[in-house]
C-alpha cells in the first residue's frame, strides 16, 4: 500500500518536473522572443547549418597529408596505415626518388577512399612520419557520388 | 428553412473549430514536447522564408501527408481497408455535436443555442459514440492482412472495452448528483455556488470520480501512458499497413480524441463555459460588490472560459503523454480492472449514500 | 646418440649436432642472424649465445657441438641480458628505418627487436651514415647502413655458387660488403642473396617498393622453367576493395626443398614470372565465318566430342591429330595417353616443346618444360615433328600450346593447320595461332593447379594450386576428363576420377615408377 503511494507520489514527481521545465523554458522563450537577452537559453539545441558547434581539438575530422620543408609530402610509403586500416580504405602506391638518399621512396599514388573509412585515427596513430593526420576540422563530407569520395593525393595534400 | 441553416452553420462553425484546434495540436504537441526537454521543435517550415516559430509546420505535415503513396497491403480487404480510417475519424467527429460551447444567445428575437444537439441523451450518447470508434481499430487491424495489425487491433479493442466501463462508470456518480443527462442543462446547474462563493463544479461534487473518468479517458485516447494498440516506435500496432491520408486520419483522430475528452472534462468537471461568480448580467462576486457586463461581453468571456479551459486539458494531455513511460500490458488491464473499476464502484457507493442521507 | 637436457626437457639427439639444431629439432627456437643451415656455422652475429652448465661464459649455440649429459637454458635470466646486449650492439648502426625497408615484416632482426628489445639505445652517438644505395648487381641493391655484417651472402657466394664476387673490405668499425672491382654480382643465382640476407641490406631491385611483404600471401608451386622443377612459393597480392591493382604476382620464393633445390633458385626462374598474368587467354572464342565470337565451355566441348565420336565410330581415328607440351602434370598426361592413346588408336600424336635454351651447370637445364621425365615414364609416345612423311589431311587437330618462352616452335604448324578441317587450341596465353583455329579454350598454367611432375632428375613432386585460373580458364585435367566422359568408350573409368589425387592413384597402380610414391 505505501508502496503503491510512493508510485503515486512519483507520477506527481514526473508531471512537476516536466511542468517546471516547460515553465521556466517557456518564460524564457517569451522574454527571447519578446526581444529581451537573457543569459540562458531556452533550448539547448543548436540551429545547425546557421550555427554550428565549435568542433573539439581533437576531433578525428577530415585526412590531410603533411608536407616536408620542401613541399613533398612526409609520407615514405610504409603502408602502415594500409596496414591498420580496419575498413581497408587506403590504397598507396609507391615510386622510388633516384634524388632522395634518405628515404628513397615517395607516393606516387595515395587514395584514402572516404566511402569506406570510418573514422577510427588508426592510420594516424600508425603513421611513423606524422605524415598523416585528421585535423582539418572539416566533417562536412558528403558527395553526390561515391568516386568523388576517393581523395588522391593531391586533395589530401591541401 | 431558417432553422436548417443555422443548424449547418453551426456545424460548419463547430467543425471547423474542431479541426482547427486539431491541426495545430499536432504543432502543440511537437512544440511543448521540445520546451519539456529543452529543446526548440519544428521551426523550419516557411513560407516565403516566413519560419514564424514553425506555425506552418502542420500544412506542410497534411501536403506531405496527401502526396504520399497511398498503399494498401495485396490480399488485405479493400473496402474494409478504407473505411477503417474514416469510421475511426467519424465517430470522433460526431461527438463534438452534443458539446454545449456557450450559453444561449439572442440574434434577431431568435434564441440561438450554442450547441449543435441539445439532446436529452446527450452524456449517454457521448459515451455511445466513444464506444463506437472501437470498430475503426478493429477493422483496421483485422482488414490489413498482417497478424501484427490484427494482434494490435484486438489489444487495441481490449483495452478500449476494459476502460469503457470504468469511462461509464466513473460518471454515474455525476449522473447522481446532476438533475440531467442534457449536457447544456449539466452546464447550467454547475453556474451554481457553495456558499455564494464556491462553484459548483463537477471536480468539487466527485474528485474521485473525476480523477477515474481522467484516467480512463487517456486510456481511451490511446495516447503514450496507454499506446499499446500502436506503440509506433517497438511494439506494431493496428495501423502499421496504412501510409498517406489514411494513416493521416488515425493520426487526427487520436489528437480528435485529446480534443474531445478535454471538452468532456470541462463540460462535466470544469463547469463547461461558466465562469465562477458570472451571472447572465455581469459578476455578483461573493463579498458584495456587482459588476454589470452587457450581454456580448458576458457570452464572449464565456465563450473564451470555455475555449481556455478546453486548451488547459490539451495542454495536460500532451504534458502527461510526454511525462510518462508505457505500461505493460497486464499493468494496463490490472489498472483497468482491478483498481479503476472497483473504486468507481465504490464512488458510486459512496455518492448514493451521501446523497440519500 | 647423446643425451642432454634443454631447457629442463631430457632429449636425445643426433651425435655432432651443434646446439642450435639440436634444439630446432625439440621446437625450441634459439634466435640467430648469422648462421644459415646450408654453411658451416660462422659465429659473427654473437645472437644464439646459450648458457651451459659448468661453464664459465655462455657459448655460441650455432657452433658447439652437443655432448654427453649437457645442461643448456635457452631462456635463463643471462642468456636473455646477452641477447639483449648484442642485440643493442647490433642496433648500434643499424637505421631501423623499417618504414621504408623491403625486408621489414619477414626481417629477422625486426622479430628478434621485437622479442628482446623496444629498448632505446644507451649511445649518445649519432649513427654513422653510409651509403645506401649501392648497385651490387643487375638484380640486387645493397644498403650499408642496414647490414649488420653476418657475411652470409659472401659465403653463398664462395661456398654455394662458388663465384666469390663478394667480400668484406676494410676493417673494425668501417668493415663493409662490397664486391670485387669489376666483378658485381651477376651470376645467375644472384636473386638468393636478397632472401639470404636477414635483414634488408640486399634488396631485390624487381621487388624494391613495390609494396609491403605482409601483404603478400603466399602459394607453394614448382617453377615451371626448366626441368629442375625447382619448389617455389608464388607470392601473390589479392589486392584492394574498389581500387584494382596493376600487378597480382610480385614475386618468386625458393622453397625449400632438399631433394631438388636446396634453399635457392636461379634467377631466370625467378625473375620470370609476368607470363603468370600477361596475355592470357579468358575466354572461349569460337570463329565463325571469319568472326570470333564468345562461346561457353561446354557447348563448344560437346561440339569436339561429337567430332571426335564420328571419327571414331567410322573406326577413321588416324585422321585426328593432337598436339602436346611437356609443361603438363603427370596426371594431365596420363588422362592424355589414356584417350588419345588407348581408346582412340592410332590418333596423331606430337610434341612440341619450347627449343632448347641454355643451362648452367647446377640448378638451369637447357630444355624449358618441367614435365619431359614425366612424359617418358607415363609411356606417351610421340611422333617427331616435322612428320618425317607429310600427312594425308587431318580432320581434326587438337592442339595443347605451351607460349611462356614464345611461339616460334608453333610456327611449323600453320601448315598443317591449313590442311586440317576442325581444330581447336587449348592455350594459356594469347597467341597469332588463335585467329587460325575454330574454338579457342583458355587453360590454366602449373601455378594455378595441382598435380605431380617428375623433373630431370627423376624426383616427383607434387604440388597444390597457388593460384586462382583467370576468367572462364579450365586445367588441362578437367578438360581431358570431359573428353573421356564425354566419349563414353570407357565411362566409369574417367567418372570416378574426380580429383588429381584419384588420377594420380589410377596413375600409381598403372605405372611402376609412380608406384608407392604417396
Amino acid at each position: 500500500m505505501i508502496k503503491a503511494l510512493e508510485y503515486f507520489l512519483e507520477i506527481i514527481h514526473g508531471a512537476w518536473v516536466t511542468t517546471r521545465h516547460f515553465v521556466v523554458n517557456m518564460w524564457f522563450h517569451t522574454l527571447n522572443l519578446l526581444g529581451i537577452k537573457t543569459r540562458r537559453k531556452g533550448a539547448v539545441t543548436i540551429q545547425y547549418p546557421e550555427e554550428k558547434k565549435e568542433i573539439a581539438y581533437r576531433h578525428r575530422s577530415l585526412h590531410r597529408l603533411l608536407k616536408r620543408e620542401d613541399g613533398r609530402p612526409r609520407c615514405v610509403v610504409c603502408m602502415l596505415c594500409a596496414t591498420t586500416c580496419p575498413s581497408e580504405c587506403i590504397y598507396i602506391e609507391a615510386a622510388e626518388d633516384p634524388e632522395d638518399d634518405e628515404f628513397q621512396k615517395y607516393p606516387a599514388k595515395f587514395i584514402i577512399d572516404l566511402s569506406r573509412c570510418c573514422f577510427c585515427g588508426f592510420c594516424v596513430e600508425a603513421c611513423p612520419e606524422d605524415a598523416l593526420r585528421m585535423d582539418t576540422q572539416k566533417i562536412e563530407l558528403a558527395e553526390y557520388s561515391r568516386l568523388d569520395l576517393l581523395y588522391d593525393l593531391e586533395k589530401l595534400l591541401q | 428553412m431558417i432553422e436548417t441553416l443555422i443548424v449547418l452553420a453551426k456545424i460548419i462553425l463547430a467543425l471547423a473549430w474542431f479541426l482547427t484546434l486539431t491541426l495545430y495540436l499536432t504543432w502543440l504537441e511537437r512544440k511543448e514536447s521540445a520546451v519539456i526537454q529543452d529543446r526548440i521543435g519544428a521551426n523550419r517550415a516557411s513560407i516565403l522564408g516566413l519560419r514564424v516559430i514553425g506555425l506552418f509546420q502542420p500544412f506542410a505535415d497534411a501536403i506531405k501527408m496527401i502526396f504520399k503513396e497511398d498503399f494498401t497491403p495485396p490480399f488485405s480487404k479493400k473496402i474494409l481497408h478504407n473505411l477503417a480510417p474514416f469510421t475511426s475519424f467519424f465517430f470522433v467527429a460526431v461527438t463534438i455535436a452534443v458539446i454545449p460551447f456557450g450559453d444561449k444567445i439572442e440574434i434577431g428575437g431568435r434564441l440561438i443555442n450554442l450547441q449543435i444537439i441539445d439532446t436529452h441523451v446527450g452524456l449517454l450518447l457521448i459515451l455511445a459514440l466513444l464506444s463506437l470508434g472501437i470498430y475503426g481499430i478493429l477493422l483496421s487491424g483485422w482488414s490489413s492482412n498482417n497478424r501484427y495489425t490484427i494482434i494490435g487491433g484486438l489489444r487495441g479493442a481490449a483495452q478500449m472495452i476494459s476502460y469503457e466501463i470504468a469511462l461509464g462508470l466513473s460518471l454515474v456518480g455525476l449522473i447522481l448528483v446532476y438533475p440531467s443527462l442534457r449536457l447544456s442543462e449539466i452546464v447550467a446547474y454547475q453556474g451554481q455556488h457553495f456558499w455564494g462563493w464556491l462553484p459548483k463544479w463537477g471536480i468539487f461534487l466527485q474528485p474521485l470520480g473525476f480523477l477515474l473518468f481522467l484516467f480512463a479517458a487517456l486510456a481511451e485516447t490511446k495516447r503514450v501512458p496507454f499506446d499499446l494498440p500502436e506503440g509506433e516506435s517497438e511494439i506494431i500496432g493496428f495501423f502499421t499497413e496504412y501510409s498517406g491520408l489514411k494513416w493521416g486520419m488515425f493520426m487526427m483522430t487520436d489528437f480528435m480524441e485529446v480534443v474531445i475528452i478535454s471538452c468532456l472534462i470541462t463540460t462535466l468537471f470544469f463547469g463547461g463555459w461558466q465562469v465562477p461568480w458570472l451571472w447572465a448580467d455581469g459578476f455578483h462576486f461573493p463579498w458584495g460588490t456587482v459588476w454589470v457586463l452587457p450581454r456580448a461581453v458576458v457570452v464572449i468571456l464565456q465563450l473564451l472560459a470555455f475555449n481556455l479551459k478546453v486548451f488547459f486539458f490539451c495542454w495536460f494531455q500532451i504534458l502527461v503523454r510526454w511525462t510518462y513511460p508505457r505500461f505493460r500490458y497486464d499493468q494496463l488491464m490490472n489498472f483497468g480492472w482491478k483498481l479503476l473499476i472497483p473504486l468507481c464502484f465504490v464512488n458510486i457507493m459512496g455518492t448514493a449514500i451521501i446523497l440519500s442521507l | 646418440m647423446v643425451k642432454i637436457t634443454i631447457d629442463g626437457r631430457q632429449v636425445e639427439v643426433k651425435e655432432g649436432m651443434t646446439i642450435l639444431q639440436a634444439a630446432e629439432s625439440i621446437g625450441i627456437e634459439i634466435p640467430h642472424l648469422c648462421f644459415h643451415p646450408a654453411f658451416p656455422p660462422e659465429g659473427s652475429c654473437r645472437l644464439c649465445l646459450v648458457e651451459i652448465e659448468g661453464r664459465p661464459k655462455l657459448e655460441l649455440a650455432c657452433s658447439t657441438i652437443v655432448q654427453e649429459g649437457m645442461t643448456i637454458s635457452t631462456q635463463s635470466e643471462t642468456v636473455r641480458q646477452a641477447r639483449r646486449s648484442v642485440l643493442e650492439f647490433l642496433l648500434a648502426e643499424h637505421p631501423l628505418d623499417c618504414p621504408i625497408c623491403d625486408k621489414a615484416g619477414n626481417c629477422q632482426l625486426q622479430d628478434y627487436y621485437q622479442e628482446y628489445g623496444l629498448f632505446d639505445s644507451q649511445f649518445k652517438e649519432n649513427k654513422e651514415r653510409k651509403s645506401k644505395k649501392v648497385a651490387l648487381g643487375k638484380n640486387l641493391i645493397l644498403d650499408r647502413e642496414r647490414c649488420i655484417l653476418c657475411t652470409r651472402c659472401v659465403r653463398f657466394l664462395k661456398e654455394i655458387t662458388r663465384t666469390g664476387e663478394l667480400g668484406v673490405f676494410q676493417r673494425g668499425l668501417r668493415s663493409e660488403i662490397d664486391y670485387f672491382p669489376g666483378q658485381p654480382v651477376d651470376n645467375n643465382y644472384s636473386g638468393n642473396l636478397a632472401e639470404l640476407c636477414p635483414v634488408g641490406a640486399i634488396t631485390d631491385k624487381d621487388f624494391r617498393f613495390q609494396t609491403r611483404s605482409w601483404f603478400l600471401q603466399s602459394g607453394p608451386s614448382i617453377c615451371p622453367h626448366c626441368s629442375r622443377a625447382c619448389s617455389i612459393y608464388i607470392d601473390y597480392h589479392v589486392g584492394f576493395p574498389r581500387v584494382e591493382l596493376d600487378k597480382y604476382v610480385y614475386r618468386i620464393r625458393a622453397r625449400e626443398n632438399p631433394e631438388i633445390n636446396d634453399y635457392w633458385i636461379c634467377d631466370f626462374g625467378r625473375y620470370n614470372y609476368a607470363y603468370l598474368e600477361k596475355k592470357r587467354a579468358t575466354k572461349v572464342l569460337v570463329r565463325e565465318n571469319g568472326q570470333a565470337q564468345e562461346g561457353d565451355w561446354d557447348s563448344q566441348i560437346e561440339r569436339l566430342v561429337k567430332k571426335i565420336k564420328e571419327f571414331y565410330l567410322k573406326k577413321k581415328t588416324n585422321r585426328i591429330g593432337l598436339v602436346l607440351h611437356s609443361a603438363l602434370t603427370n596426371e594431365e598426361l596420363y588422362l592424355a595417353k589414356k584417350i588419345f592413346q588407348e581408346d582412340l588408336p592410332e590418333v596423331n600424336i606430337f610434341l612440341i616443346d619450347p627449343p632448347e635454351g641454355e643451362g648452367d651447370n647446377w640448378l638451369l637445364t637447357p630444355s624449358r618444360t618441367p614435365n619431359l621425365k614425366g612424359l617418358e615414364l607415363i609411356g606417351l609416345q610421340p611422333q617427331k615433328f616435322p612428320p618425317e612423311k607429310p600427312l594425308t589431311e587431318l580432320e581434326i587437330l587438337i592442339i595443347f600450346a605451351y607460349l611462356p618462352h614464345g611461339e616460334d616452335q608453333y610456327n611449323q604448324l600453320r601448315s598443317l593447320l591449313e590442311k586440317s578441317h576442325f581444330s581447336v587450341l587449348f592455350t594459356a596465353h594469347q597467341t597469332a595461332l588463335m585467329n587460325q583455329v575454330d574454338v579457342v579454350f583458355p587453360t590454366t598454367l602449373l601455378a594455378e593447379k595441382e598435380g605431380s611432375v617428375v623433373n630431370v632428375e627423376e624426383k616427383l613432386q607434387k604440388f597444390p594450386a597457388a593460384l586462382t585460373p583467370p576468367g572462364t580458364a579450365r586445367s588441362e585435367r578437367e578438360i581431358l576428363l570431359t573428353l573421356g566422359r564425354g566419349l563414353g568408350i570407357n565411362f566409369s573409368f574417367y567418372r570416378q576420377l574426380k580429383t588429381p589425387a584419384a588420377v594420380f592413384d589410377q596413375l600409381s597402380q598403372d605405372i611402376s615408377y609412380f608406384r608407392g610414391s604417396k
